[in-house]
C-alpha cells in the first residue's frame, strides 16, 4: 500500500501539533512535525507530502487576529508552492488556528479557481470570550468534502476565542449553494442549532462550523477532529460504558469520527 | 515620525469587546453607555516608507471582510473616548508579533531603538455619560496605573484630525551602566545600604557578610581580582540568594512551640527538614515509582518504564494584587518553565489554577487595590491566556472566597510535565554542569523587569521610567523556546538547564555552578531589552521568558542552529569552572568574586516563637440551633453560596483538552457541565496509561486549627484522585503554603505567635497525614507574607491576613484510563451508597458559615481508619462495579448527594437513617457535616453484591437509589420526610450566582 505524507508545519506558537501526527498516524498516514522554518529553508520539501494541515493553536499569539500572521508568513516564503500544492490535486486541512489561516491566505472559499482572495473572515465569538466545550455537529451530504464522506454526524470538541465565521450574505449563499458548507452546529437532536447558544457556540453565521473549496480538497473547520483521537476524549464516555455494560455488551466505541475524518483524507490520496 | 494605525470593525459588525466593557460597566457601576466601539492602535515608531506603511496595513493588519484602518484618526461617533497604552518598558507582546510580520513581509529589519506600540482607542456613547464616570470606566475597567497610561476625551476635547496624537512609551534611561562599590565598615553602614538599596537583609545576616568580606584570605584574593570592598552586584547576589524567596529562611528556621492549654513546650528545628524533607526521603525508599525528588524545579515520578512525570507548584500573589492580569499570566507562564528545567527538560501536559480572592459581591468600607471581582476577571483571563496560548491543558482548577483574601489574593499554579526515561542512553532526570561548559542564556532578553519584586511600587515614575515591578507573562516567545529546548534535549544537547525565576542569572547561574563548583559571567553579553542597565540589574532581573542551559563547547554550533531554526534568542554568556568562585565581569573588570560555599555556610538559622492556643481556650463553641424546618430551602441556598456554587463560567474559558490527552474532564455529566472530583489525562497518546490530577483548599478550617485544614485538604485531595479511579499506592503530592506573617511583633502583628504555631501545626499534619497515606511530597512552595494593609472609611488603615491557607495538590498514575469513573449518576434504580463514617464535624461548615457560625467540632483525619475503606473502593473501582463515585467534601453529604444526582440529570430517593454515622442526631448535621473520609458511589443493582463483597466490616452503606423522576428525596433520622426538591431546581440554584458569566 503506497505511504501518504502528512505535513504538519509547527513553531511560532502553534500547538495541537503532537496529537494531530497522532491521529494522522492512527488513520494509517506517516505524519511529519516539521517547522516553518524548515519548510522555508527547504530542508524539508512540501512536494513530497500529499496531505498538508495547518494546525490549531496560538500561532504569533493570535497577535492581529487569528490565523493573520501565520497567513502572511505562509503566502510570503511559500505562496506559490502552495498553490502548486493545490493545483496537483493534494489535500489541505486548517483546523482552528489553521482555518483562520486558510481563509486569511485565500484558499478558502476558493470560488471560480480564486486561492488567494480574502473573502471570509472568523471574528471575536459572540459570548466574547474563549470557549471550550463539545459540539454536535450536522455533516451536509451534499458537499464535495473529501474527508467528511459517509460521515453523517460528530460530536467534536471547539476550543476558540475567534470562530464566528462572517462574509457577506451573497457569498454565505453561494457556500451553500455549493454544499461547500461542510458542517454546521447542531442541537443534541441532530437539527441545526439556528444560532442557539452554546449549541453554536460562537454566533458563526449559519452555523457554520466548517467549509471546503469547490473541490473539496481544501477543507477548514473550527472543531478539532484530532482531540477526538481515542475513545476516552468523548466526554460522555463514562456514560455510555455504562449504558453498554447493562446491555451485556463489551464497551469498544472503535475508530472515533475524528480519526475517520482523517482516514476519509488518507484513504482518498491513497487512491488518487 | 512615526505612523499611527487606527483598525476598527466595521460599523455594521457587533464588537464584542465593547459590548463586553458595555456589559461590565453597567454591572459593575452601574454606568449606562449606549454603545462602545474598540478601536486597535499601532503606533509605528520605524522608518517605512508610504508604500511600506500602506503595505502593512493592507496586508497584515486590517481584515477587508470585517475591518476599516486608516493612518488617520477613524472617525466612530462617540460622547467620550478613551485612551489607553502601556507603560515604558511594560512586555507588548502584539507589539513584538507586529515587528515579526513587518520584517516577514517587507523582508527589512526594524532598527535598534525601532518598534511598535500597540494601545487602544475606545468610543463610548452615551448622552448622560460624566466625566467622572469616563475616568472610572478607564480606571476601574480598561486600565491599571501600574503597567497603563490612560486618557479621557470629552467630545468637545477630542480633536478628530490629531486624534490621541503620538505617544511613544519608549525606555530612555540616558546613562552609562556601572558598578558601585560600598563600603561596609560597621553593621550600621550594611544595615542602611540594605534599607536604601531595598535588599531586605536579615539583620542577623549582616555581621556573616561582614565578616566574609573582611576575611584577610578573602581581601587578598579579591585584590588581586581588582576588588576590595564589596561591588553593588555582590551584594545584591548575596540578597536574592539569603531571601525567603529562594532560601525558606521561614521552613528551614527554629521554632519554640508551646501549648497554652498544658504549657508544654518543644522545640521545632527546621519544618523543611522534619516534615518535608525527612517523611518524602523515607517514603521514597518504600515507593520504587519515586524517581527523583527534593533538589531540581520539579519531582519526578514513574509514570511507566518509558516516561517519568514531573510536577510542581508555584505562587504569584503580590504582583497579581497589584495587576490581575499581568501578575497572574507572569505566575501560570513562569510555573511552567519549571518542569521544562526539570532534568534535563521535560514537555508540559497540563496545569492547574487556585485563585483565593475576596467576596465578588464585596461592598464593605475597606479599599483594597483592586476590587475582588475585578481582580479575579483580570486573575481568571490572565491563566487563561497563558495556558491556552502555551498549548498546555489548563485541566483542573478551583476559585475560592474569603474576606481574609481582600488584603492579598493567593494565586497558585501547577504545572505537570514528562520526560521520557532516557535522552540519548542517559538517565533524563540526572543533570549536572562541568567545567568547561558554556553558560548559555535561552528566551527572552533582560530589562529592569521584576527587579526587587513589587518594593519598586513606591517609586515615582517619569514618563520614560520602565515600570518594571509588574510584568506581563509571554507565553509566546515561551512556547517557541518549550519547542526549541526539547528538541535540543532530544539530540543530547543538554548537559544542565533551569529557568530564570526569582532572582534571575543570579539564582540560575548560582544554584547550577555548584555542580562544577563555578562559573565566570561576562555581563556585558546578556542581551538586553534597552541600554542603560547596570551590572547588578543585569544579574538579578526577573525579566520572564528565559532558562539557563549548560552545552558543552562542542555542541555549540549545533545547539545555536536549532535555536535560529526555531527563531528563539541564545547566547553563550559565560562558561562554567571549577575554580571554587562565582567571576562576573563587565567591559572586562571583574564585578564580582565570590566564594561558591559562601552562601551555603555560617548564616544563621531565622527563630520564632510559637504559641499554640486550643480552639476550646479561644472561646470557640458550637453554635446553638434547634434544627430547620424548610430543609429544601436551606439546602438550595448552601447550592447558591459562593464557594459551592457552578464557576463554570471559568472553567470553560479554560482550553482543557489542547494535547488531545483529555480522559475525565473539568466538568462532566450528562450535561458536561458539574464539576469532576479530578482530571485524568493520558499523556503519551500511545500509552493507555493516565494521570489523575486534584487540587484541594481548605482555608475556612483554619479559624480553628490548621492543623485540622492541612489534613483535610489532603484527605479531599487523596478522595478526588481515588474517585476517579487512582492509585491510593501512587499518589505524590505538592504542599503550597500561603502564610500571613508569622514573626511577631507587639504593633505590628500582635498574634504573630500565634499565626506561627498554626503553621507548626499544619506541617505537622503535612508531616503525619503524607505519611500515613503514604504521599511522598514531589514539590512544595511556601509564600509567606500574606497580609494588606487596607484603606477603611476614615482613612484610617486595617491589616488584612489571609486566613492561613495551603493547597494541597495530589498526583496518581491510572494504569489503564478505560476504567477511569465520573461522578455523575448513570441511571435510574442503580444503588447509592455512602462510605465512610459521619460525625458532628461541622466547625467551618458551609452550613454554619451560612447561619454566621465558626464552631468548634472541626473535622478530623483519622487516616489509619480511613485507609481499609479507600482501599475498598480502589478495588471495587478496578473490578468495574463503580458506576459513579464522588467524594463528600465542602457543604457535606446534602450538597453532595444534590450535585450526583445533578450531574445524572436523575433524581435520588435515599434514608438518611441508613447513612454510617457516629454521634450524629440530627438530620441537619448528617446532611451538612463535612467529616472527612467520605464518598458517595453509585452501583449497578446486578453488581451490588459484588460491591458489597468489598466492604464487610467497612463504613459503607446502601441508603437508597437513584430514579428516572429528577427529585431528590430523602428520609431524616426521624424517619420522616427531611427533604423533596426538584433536581432541575436544585442545579438552577447551583449555577444562578456566576450564571450569567460567560
Amino acid at each position: 500500500m503506497a505511504t501518504v505524507n502528512v505535513l504538519i508545519p509547527t513553531g511560532y506558537g502553534l500547538n495541537c501539533d503532537h496529537e494531530t501526527a497522532h491521529a494522522f498516524a492512527l488513520a494509517g498516514a506517516a505524519a511529519r512535525r516539521v517547522h516553518i522554518n524548515a519548510l522555508i529553508d527547504g530542508d524539508v520539501r512540501l512536494e513530497e507530502h500529499q496531505i498538508l494541515v495547518f494546525i490549531g493553536g496560538f500561532g504569533w499569539g493570535d497577535d492581529h487576529g487569528a490565523g493573520v500572521i501565520q497567513a502572511v508568513k505562509m503566502k510570503t516564503s511559500l505562496g506559490e508552492r502552495l498553490l502548486e500544492f493545490v493545483s496537483r490535486g493534494k489535500l489541505v486541512l486548517g483546523i482552528c488556528n489553521g482555518f483562520q489561516a486558510l481563509v486569511n491566505l485565500g484558499l478558502l472559499p476558493g470560488f471560480d479557481g480564486d486561492y488567494h482572495s480574502r473573502s471570509i473572515a472568523l471574528l471575536g465569538n459572540a459570548c466574547g470570550n474563549f470557549r471550550n466545550q463539545w459540539v454536535r455537529l450536522q455533516v451536509n451530504p451534499r458537499s464535495p468534502c473529501v474527508f467528511t464522506r459517509g460521515i453523517f454526524a460528530a460530536d467534536l470538541p471547539v476550543r476558540h476565542g475567534e470562530g464566528r465565521l462572517c462574509a457577506e450574505e451573497t457569498l454565505i449563499r453561494r457556500l451553500d449553494r455549493q454544499g461547500q458548507i461542510v458542517l454546521r452546529y447542531a442541537l443534541p437532536d441532530g437539527s441545526r442549532a439556528s444560532g442557539r447558544f452554546p449549541h453554536n457556540p460562537n454566533g458563526s453565521v449559519d452555523d457554520i462550523a466548517g467549509i471546503c473549496d469547490p473541490t473539496g480538497r481544501i477543507f477548514g473547520l473550527m472543531p478539532h477532529p484530532e482531540a477526538f483521537n481515542d475513545w476516552t476524549n468523548h466526554p460522555d464516555w463514562t456514560r455510555e460504558r455504562e449504558r453498554l455494560r447493562r446491555a451485556g455488551r463489551p464497551f469498544e466505541a472503535g475508530e472515533t469520527v475524528g480519526v475517520r475524518m482523517l482516514r476519509n483524507a488518507v484513504d482518498y490520496m491513497r487512491a488518487a | 515620525m512615526p505612523a499611527r494605525l487606527e483598525i476598527s470593525l466595521k460599523e455594521h459588525l457587533v464588537d464584542p469587546e465593547g459590548e463586553g466593557i458595555r456589559n461590565k460597566a453597567k454591572a459593575y457601576f452601574g454606568i449606562d453607555a449606549a454603545r462602545i466601539r474598540t478601536v486597535g492602535i499601532l503606533t509605528i515608531d520605524a522608518a517605512l516608507s508610504t508604500d511600506q506603511l500602506e503595505a502593512i496595513r493592507r496586508d497584515i493588519f486590517t481584515n477587508p471582510v470585517t475591518q476599516v484602518s486608516s493612518y488617520r484618526p477613524l472617525a466612530i461617533a462617540a460622547d467620550w473616548v478613551i485612551w489607553v497604552g502601556y507603560r515604558p518598558g511594560v512586555r507588548d507582546n502584539p507589539g513584538a508579533t507586529a515587528v515579526e510580520a513587518i520584517e516577514d513581509l517587507l523582508g527589512v529589519r526594524l532598527g535598534a531603538g525601532e518598534a511598535v506600540y500597540t494601545s487602544r482607542r475606545y468610543a463610548v456613547s452615551g448622552r448622560d455619560l460624566s466625566r467622572a464616570q469616563a475616568e472610572t470606566i478607564a480606571g476601574e475597567l480598561l486600565a491599571n496605573d501600574i503597567i497603563q497610561q490612560w486618557r479621557v476625551f470629552s467630545k468637545e476635547e477630542w480633536d478628530p484630525a490629531e486624534g490621541i496624537g503620538f505617544v511613544i512609551p519608549k525606555v530612555r534611561l540616558d546613562r552609562p551602566a556601572a558598578v558601585t562599590r560600598l563600603p561596609i565598615d560597621s553593621d550600621e553602614a550594611v544595615r542602611r545600604i540594605s534599607a536604601e538599596r531595598n535588599l531586605a537583609l536579615n539583620p542577623n545576616d549582616v555581621p556573616v557578610i561582614r565578616a566574609y568580606f573582611s576575611d584577610p584570605r578573602v581581601r587578598e584574593s579579591r585584590t588581586a581580582m581588582g576588588l576590595a570592598d564589596p561591588t553593588d552586584v555582590e551584594l545584591e547576589y548575596i540578597s536574592q540568594a539569603r531571601s525567603d524567596h529562594c532560601n525558606h529562611n521561614t521552613f528551614r528556621g527554629l521554632f519554640r512551640y508551646r501549648d497554652a492549654a498544658d504549657g508544654r513546650s518543644e522545640v521545632v528545628d527546621n519544618l523543611f527538614k522534619t516534615c518535608i524533607e525527612a517523611p518524602t526521603l523515607e517514603l521514597a525508599r518504600r515507593k520504587p515509582w519515586v524517581v527523583s525528588v527534593l533538589w531540581d524545579n520539579a519531582g519526578a515520578g514513574r509514570l511507566d518504564e518509558q516516561t517519568y512525570y514531573v510536577i510542581t507548584g508555584e505562587t504569584h500573589n503580590s504582583p497579581s494584587n497589584m495587576e490581575a492580569y499581568g501578575g497572574a499570566i507572569t505566575g501560570i507562564v513562569g510555573v511552567y518553565r519549571d518542569p521544562l528545567g526539570t532534568g534535563k527538560g521535560s514537555k508540559l501536559v497540563m496545569g492547574g489554577y487556585g485563585f483565593c480572592v475576596g467576596p465578588r459581591d464585596y461592598s464593605g468600607p475597606l479599599k483594597p487595590r483592586l476590587h475582588p471581582r475585578r481582580l479575579l476577571d483580570g486573575v481568571i483571563e490572565g491563566v487563561r491566556d497563558g495556558g491556552n496560548k502555551s498549548g498546555i491543558p489548563t485541566a483542573f482548577g478551583q476559585v475560592l472566597f474569603h474576606p481574609g483574601y481582600l488584603g492579598k489574593c493567593l494565586v497558585f499554579v501547577t504545572a505537570v510535565g514528562i520526560m521520557p526515561a532516557r535522552i540519548q542512553d542517559q538517565p533524563a532526570e540526572k543533570k549536572r554542569t562541568r567545567p568547561g561548559d558554556l553558560v548559555v542564556m535561552c528566551g527572552g532578553r533582560v530589562g529592569k523587569d521584576g527587579i526587587h519584586g513589587v518594593t519598586a511600587s513606591s517609586e515615582v515614575f517619569s514618563e520614560h521610567t520602565p515600570a518594571g515591578h509588574v510584568q506581563i507573562g509571554d507565553p509566546y516567545t515561551q512556547k517557541k523556546m518549550h519547542d526549541f529546548l526539547l528538541e535540543a534535549r532530544d539530540e543530547g544537547l543538554i548537559q544542565f538547564i533551569t529557568d530564570n525565576g526569582g532572582g534571575g542569572l543570579s539564582s540560575s547561574v548560582g544554584e547550577s555552578a555548584r555542580y562544577s563548583n563555578g562559573a565566570e559571567v561576562d555581563l556585558a553579553r546578556v542581551p538586553l531589552k534597552y541600554e542603560g542597565l547596570d551590572p547588578w540589574e543585569i544579574w538579578v532581573s526577573e525579566s520572564q521568558e528565559r532558562m539557563t542551559v549548560a552545552i558543552r563547547p562542542e555542541d555549540a554550533e549545533r545547539f545555536m542552529a536549532l535555536s535560529r531554526r526555531h527563531a528563539v534568542e541564545s547566547t553563550v554568556i559565560g562558561r562554567y569552572t571549577d575554580s571554587g568562585k562565582l567571576h562576573l565581569t563587565y567591559a572586562g573588570k571583574t564585578c564580582a568574586w565570590v566564594d561558591m560555599d559562601f552562601l551555603e555556610s555560617g548564616f544563621p538559622q531565622w527563630q520564632f516563637d510559637a504559641e499554640w492556643t486550643p480552639p476550646a481556650r479561644r472561646g470557640l463553641v458550637e453554635p446553638v440551633l434547634r434544627p430547620p424546618a424548610d430543609v429544601n430551602r436551606l439546602l438550595a441556598d448552601l447550592l447558591q453560596r459562593p464557594n459551592i456554587c457552578s464557576t463554570e463560567w471559568i472553567t470553560r474559558q479554560y482550553d482543557h483538552e489542547v494535547q488531545g490527552t483529555s480522559v475525565i474532564k473539568p466538568l462532566v455529566g450528562a450535561e458536561r457541565d458539574v464539576n469532576s472530583d479530578a482530571a485524568v489525562l493520558r499523556p503519551v497518546l500511545g500509552s493507555r496509561r493516565g494521570l489523575a490530577f486534584a487540587q484541594a483548599l481548605l482555608p475556612a478550617y483554619s479559624a480553628i486549627d490548621a492543623y485540622a485544614m492541612a489534613a483535610c485538604s489532603i484527605d479531599e485531595a487523596v478522595r478526588r484522585i481515588l474517585a476517579v479511579g487512582g492509585d491510593l499506592e501512587h499518589i505524590g503530592g505538592v504542599d503550597n503554603f500561603c502564610w500571613p506573617s508569622i514573626q511577631h511583633d507587639a504593633q505590628a502583628n500582635p498574634d504573630g505567635k500565634f499565626k506561627a504555631a498554626q503553621l507548626v501545626r499544619a506541617c505537622w499534619a503535612l508531616r503525619d497525614i503524607c505519611l500515613a497515606y503514604g504521599i511522598p511530597l514531589l514539590s512544595g512552595k511556601d509564600s509567606m507574607y500574606v497580609d494588606g494593609h487596607l484603606c477603611g472609611r476614615y482613612g484610617e488603615t486595617h491589616k488584612v491576613s489571609a486566613p492561613e491557607t495551603m493547597q494541597f495538590a495530589a498526583i496518581s498514575v491510572v494504569p489503564d484510563v478505560g476504567r477511569c469513573i465520573s461522578m455523575d449518576g448513570k441511571a435510574a434504580g442503580d444503588r447509592v451508597y455512602v462510605i465512610g463514617s459521619t460525625r458532628n464535624e461541622l466547625g467551618g461548615s458551609e452550613y454554619y458559615a451560612h447561619l454566621g457560625y465558626v464552631g468548634l467540632n472541626v473535622p478530623q483525619v483519622r487516616a489509619a481508619g480511613f485507609l481499609p475503606a479507600y482501599r475498598a473502593l480502589a478495588r471495587a473501582a478496578a473490578s468495574g462495579v463503580v458506576a459513579s463515585a464522588h467524594g463528600v467534601y465542602r457543604g457535606g453529604l446534602g450538597v453532595h448527594l444534590a450535585l450526583v444526582a445533578m450531574a445524572g440529570n436523575l433524581g435520588m430517593r435515599a434514608d438518611l437513617r441508613e447513612v454510617p454515622a457516629s454521634g450524629v442526631d440530627r438530620t441537619d448535621a448528617l446532611l451538612f457535616s463535612e467529616s472527612s473520609g467520605r464518598f458517595i458511589v453509585t452501583v449497578d443493582p446486578a453488581k451490588r453484591a459484588e460491591f458489597e463483597s468489598s466492604f464487610r466490616g467497612l463504613p459503607c452503606a446502601c441508603i437508597g437509589e437513584l430514579t428516572s423522576a429528577p427529585v431528590l428525596e430523602l428520609t431524616g433520622l426521624d424517619g420522616r420526610p427531611a427533604l423533596s426538591a426538584a433536581v432541575l431546581e436544585l442545579k438552577a440554584a447551583w449555577k444562578k450566582p456566576f450564571g450569567n458569566l460567560t
